[in-house]
């Protein structure tokens, strides 16, 4: 009992932080928050169906790029393009995954390396006229709500972390999910599941595209956030880092997810005062934490069933 | 047709090197089933190391330049094989038993200190190796003209592959490395210090990337901390295209890699050319799942 | 336990709310990429801002008040620069030197914007950051359009009829060539026979200058960095291709000459704003001889250099407004500073906060490797 006050009392101050944290914190914060939503999104399809995905990247500048070109060109409300970004990115990730869905481990890796670096160079090239090549889109508009502008690093602090809250819910939720132990059965034993009749081709092909739409969601958030994309955002290093937040969490755990992105975000930034090398020891504590967590800082318990409410 | 040909030597070069680099990941991925993000940064720790080499030792004026520089090519493999056995004690040995995605973080935090290391020690500035030690000379061959260096960097790079492939072929050692490759329990059960073999692994594939790190820094000149990076995914993808884990297919996959960068510039578009490489690699990984010369594995039931 | 955790929380947070309050320091910033592949110029303008900054404390500060330079790093990324900006910010800083990259100072001018902080760019050449009417934004490089103008009228002044022109992808390369492209397009006369991109950070480019060979250009407009026209030029040489290159004001680095080698090197033009080398103002040969006492080096490219200037044009700004209140620096650095000597030659700012002036000059590697002032016309 103690225990639940505790975590609610942890949450009622980080909901208050903002009141007495500066502008720079709240904002270290809202791209923690960002990283964690992606890095959820990411943990669907590493981490709950184990699939060696290391382009998550790819569909995060889908969403991003959808916003910024339909609220650019066409002034659609931020708002109203948060699903519209959700199911581009989804889609395009149907028609990538599609192909390469059966293909295993390391060779999924690579393949999804591929994309992401394809998508990369699609951006800087000016595909279709649309992206605006290196130069990337600027001058996107701030989300409007019930007439307030969200801009200032507080206002993106609530919206943010509330998006992750909700996030964090259906993630659950769905993991929880007859779906959802079905992908967990994927990951353990691709073959047995295969065996009991999961049509594993198209499980893990449903998890790609909820995974992809829900990145492709948070990329409209960050467009909406920065107000400028540029390509330099969505590289293969950006998909590596989402990946060492999932193993480094606790691959398969939301809450190990989410302090895995307040290590790998904002340890980078407790280093600033190592100016040059703090990079170096971002590494080290990389290697670190690895060796002595190797499942992870907070890895996933146990799936408990009670017996009696079995049927 | 010229064109065509002249573009190709040009692919066969870079591939070269390519498929040096390829070995090194192959080797660790067959015996640890790891992908060593760090291997990159190794080679270039071995482009750093002959810098320093070359700029404080005055060997070149005593014995000349083709034995300084084989015997610096020694040193350079022999360090940077070390660095690759202390890189696996401290990194990747702690993690054998772990998932294999904790290795592969370990692996990705690696490169990352290995590189900023070696920005923190030589500098963010662009280094440059001394000039005019590498004959510099072009060969007229069938109406092409093509650079002496580049035939004698791409045979070297054959030169050693061939002795690498002899040496997992024929030794014993080799025979014990190819055993822990496929099972490690069995290859114990046999006898066979399996420790000792991923150290010998992680000796001879990152002294290869350090020999290839040398080879560039004298051909090209210019060092930079991050060039290990582009190269070292270069390699992996021309790994996965032979087959990871494969040391036939590693040769195979860097030369064609080469030759498809080549072309794809040449034919198609220069700014779409690492695109077009991705895009052929997947589709042979459509059509064959485990790369061109990869076994089937059969699945685990 | 609660307890404890508020108590922590509160002390980490109390930690970090800036201590400026003591009024005794003017703060600048700096912000720079000091890791990932821009570090060594980020490093360097670290280096000539700090160097200026004791120079001018050692005369005694401005306004009878110290300076005090406070360094974030961007990493050369938007994202990690919209995070040191807002650091920035929270310092008590009255301005702020930089950045690099244009999509990188970009991703900061709205928050500096924001804050009322006056921000002068160093190396962020792309045109559409002065076009946005921001009041408090300021660069001392000149604009692309600027340089992709006086391109086009040196290379139609050389008489050549086939052009190629060769970026690389990023936002400045990219951007001075289309300049160009489009200047040479509307004089006339000219032909681009090739435009296309090469990969940055590579090291073998004898691909790309096969396909550019087989197109047959009288000239090659590089408007790339150095360490890729430093290897072009190499490899060109090594094919036995003696076409001539002339390259973007990112080929100023003496490091070029390293790269490709003296012969290879000598012969090549590029288009940049003076350096101090070339510039016989006291200001200049001041800086220069303290640079070279302090580092042992000649300071790396131009636009390391222009981030001398920024501070420069702070100061100055700080001094001739008898204040450290954006609005009355912004005005004075919009209209009334006129000609301030720096150390790329007199600063002046237009209304959009643009250097003005025609900058730009035509240098040639001549045979010992040394960068020539080519006679202006």
């Amino acid at each position: 009992m103690n225990r639940k006050y505790l975590i609610w009392a942890i949450c009622l101050i980080f909901f208050l932080s903002p009141l007495f944290l500066n502008a720079y914190w709240v904002d270290v914060l809202n791209n923690i928050g960002i990283y964690a939503i992606l890095a959820l999104s990411l943990n669907f399809i590493l981490g709950d169906t184990g699939l060696f995905h290391m382009g998550h990247a790819a569909f995060f500048a889908v969403g991003a790029y959808t916003t910024a070109i339909l609220n650019t060109m066409y002034h659609i409300p931020i708002l109203f393009l948060i699903p519209f970004s959700g199911i581009t990115a989804a889609i395009f990730a149907y028609l990538v995954a599609r192909p390469i869905i059966h293909l295993r481990g390391d060779y999924l890796l690579i393949v999804t390396i591929g994309i992401v670096e394809i998508v990369r160079i699609a951006l800087v090239n000016n595909i279709f006229g649309l992206t605006g090549g290196s130069n990337g889109i600027f001058g996107i508009s701030r989300p409007h709500l019930f007439g307030l502008i969200i801009r200032r690093p507080t206002h993106f602090f609530y919206y943010i972390w509330i998006f992750l809250a909700v996030s964090v819910f259906l993630f659950h939720r769905l993991r929880n999910s007859r779906f959802g132990r079905a992908l967990n059965y994927i990951k353990e034993d691709e073959v047995a599941a295969e065996g009991t009749g999961v049509d594993i081709a198209k499980y893990k092909l449903i998890a790609f595209v909820l995974g992809a739409f829900w990145a492709g969601m948070v990329g409209n958030i960050y467009a909406s956030k920065m107000t400028i994309i540029s390509p330099e955002s969505f590289t293969f290093w950006e998909s590596v880092i989402y990946f060492c937040i999932v193993i480094l969490g606790g691959s398969g755990s939301i809450t190990g997810v989410i302090l895995g992105s307040f290590l790998l975000i904002g340890l980078p930034e407790l280093f600033r005062e190592f100016a040059q090398a703090r990079m170096l020891v971002f590494g080290l504590a990389m290697i670190i934490m690895m060796i002595f967590r190797p499942q992870g800082i907070l890895p996933p318990p146990p799936r408990k069933y009670n017996v009696d409410q079995i049927n | 047709m010229e064109l065509f040909f002249q573009q190709l030597t040009n692919g066969l070069a870079i591939g070269g090197i390519y498929a040096l680099i390829a070995l090194g990941y192959t080797m660790v991925y067959g015996v640890l089933k790891l992908i060593n993000f760090a291997h990159g940064d190794l080679f270039t720790l071995g482009a750093y190391i002959g810098f320093t080499l070359l700029t404080s030792m005055n060997l070149i004026g005593k014995i000349g330049p083709l034995p300084t520089l084989f015997l610096f090519g020694i040193i350079i493999m022999g360090l940077v094989g070390i660095a690759g056995i202390v890189l696996e004690r401290i990194a990747y040995r702690p993690l054998r038993s772990a998932d294999r995605l904790a290795a592969v973080v370990s692996a990705l935090g690696a490169s990352i200190v290995i590189s900023n290391s070696i920005m923190l020690i030589y500098g963010a500035r662009f280094l440059v190796y001394p000039h005019h030690i590498l004959p510099n000379f072009t060969i007229n061959l069938l109406g092409m003209k093509i650079p002496f260096m580049r035939i004698a960097m791409l045979l070297l790079s054959i030169i050693l592959m061939i002795i690498l492939y002899l040496f997992v072929q024929k030794t014993r050692i080799g025979t014990a490395i190819r055993a822990t490759a496929i099972d490690h329990g069995a290859a114990r059960l046999m006898g066979i210090d399996v420790n000792k073999i991923i150290s010998v692994v992680f000796f001879i594939g990152p002294a290869l990337g350090g020999a290839a790190g040398f080879m560039v820094g004298l051909y090209y000149g210019q060092l930079n901390f991050m060039m290990g990076w582009m190269y070292g995914l270069k390699a992996f993808i021309a790994a996965v295209i032979g087959g990871i884990g494969n040391i036939p297919g590693a040769m195979l996959g860097g030369l064609l890699l080469g030759v498809i960068e080549a072309l794809g510039a040449a034919y198609i578009s220069t700014s779409w050319k690492d695109a077009i490489a991705f895009f052929v690699l997947i589709i042979i990984l459509i059509v064959r799942p485990t790369g061109i010369l990869g076994e089937r594995v059969a699945d685990k039931i | 336990m609660v307890k404890k955790i508020l108590l922590f929380t509160l002390c980490l947070s109390l930690f970090y709310i800036p201590m400026g309050f003591a009024k005794s320091k003017i703060k600048i910033g700096l912000m720079c990429p000091q890791t990932g592949s821009w570090a060594s110029e980020g490093i360097d303008m670290k280096k000539i801002v700090n160097l200026l900054a004791e120079d001018i404390n050692k005369k005694g500060g401005v306004l009878g008040r110290k300076i005090e330079i406070i360094d974030e790093d961007d990493g050369g990324d938007p994202r990690t620069a919209a995070l040191a900006a807002n650091k920035l910010c929270t310092r008590g800083i009255v301005a702020v030197i930089g950045t690099y990259g244009s999509s990188v100072t970009e991703a900061t001018q709205n928050i500096f914007n924001e804050n009322k902080i006056i921000q002068i760019a160093n190396g962020s050449t792309a045109i559409r950051l002065t076009e946005k009417g921001y009041k408090y934004f300021f660069r001392t490089c000149p604009r692309d359009d600027e340089q992709g103008r006086v391109a086009a009228k040196t290379i139609k002044k050389f008489g050549f009829k086939r052009v190629a022109i060769l970026h690389d992808n990023t936002t400045y390369a990219k951007g001075l060539a289309e300049e160009a492209k489009q200047n040479l397009e509307k004089m006339g006369g000219v032909k681009i026979v090739f435009f296309d991109a090469l990969t940055p950070g590579e090291r073998d480019y004898t691909t790309i200058l096969t396909k550019l060979q087989s197109k047959k250009p009288d000239v090659v407009f590089f408007t790339g960095y150095y360490p890729e026209a430093g290897l072009l030029l190499k490899q060109k040489k090594e094919m036995g291709w003696n076409v001539p290159f002339i390259g973007g004001d990112a080929t100023n680095n003496p490091d070029l000459v390293k790269i490709a080698g003296l012969d290879a090197a000598k012969g090549f033009y590029f288009l940049s704003p003076p350096v101090p080398q070339d510039l016989d103002t006291p200001q200049a040969k001041a800086f220069l001889k303290a640079y070279q006492a302090k580092y042992h080096a000649l300071p790396g490219s131009v636009w390391a250099v222009l981030s001398g200037d920024a501070l420069l044009a702070i100061v100055k700004a700080i001094d001739g407004s008898k204040s450290t209140d954006p609005d009355k620096m912004a005005y004075y650095l919009h209209y009334k500073l006129k000609d301030m000597p720096g150390l790329t030659g007199k600063i002046s700012f237009n209304e959009k906060g643009d250097r003005v002036g025609d900058l730009y000059r035509v240098y040639k590697v001549d045979d010992k490797g040394n960068f020539v002032l080519q006679p202006k016309d």
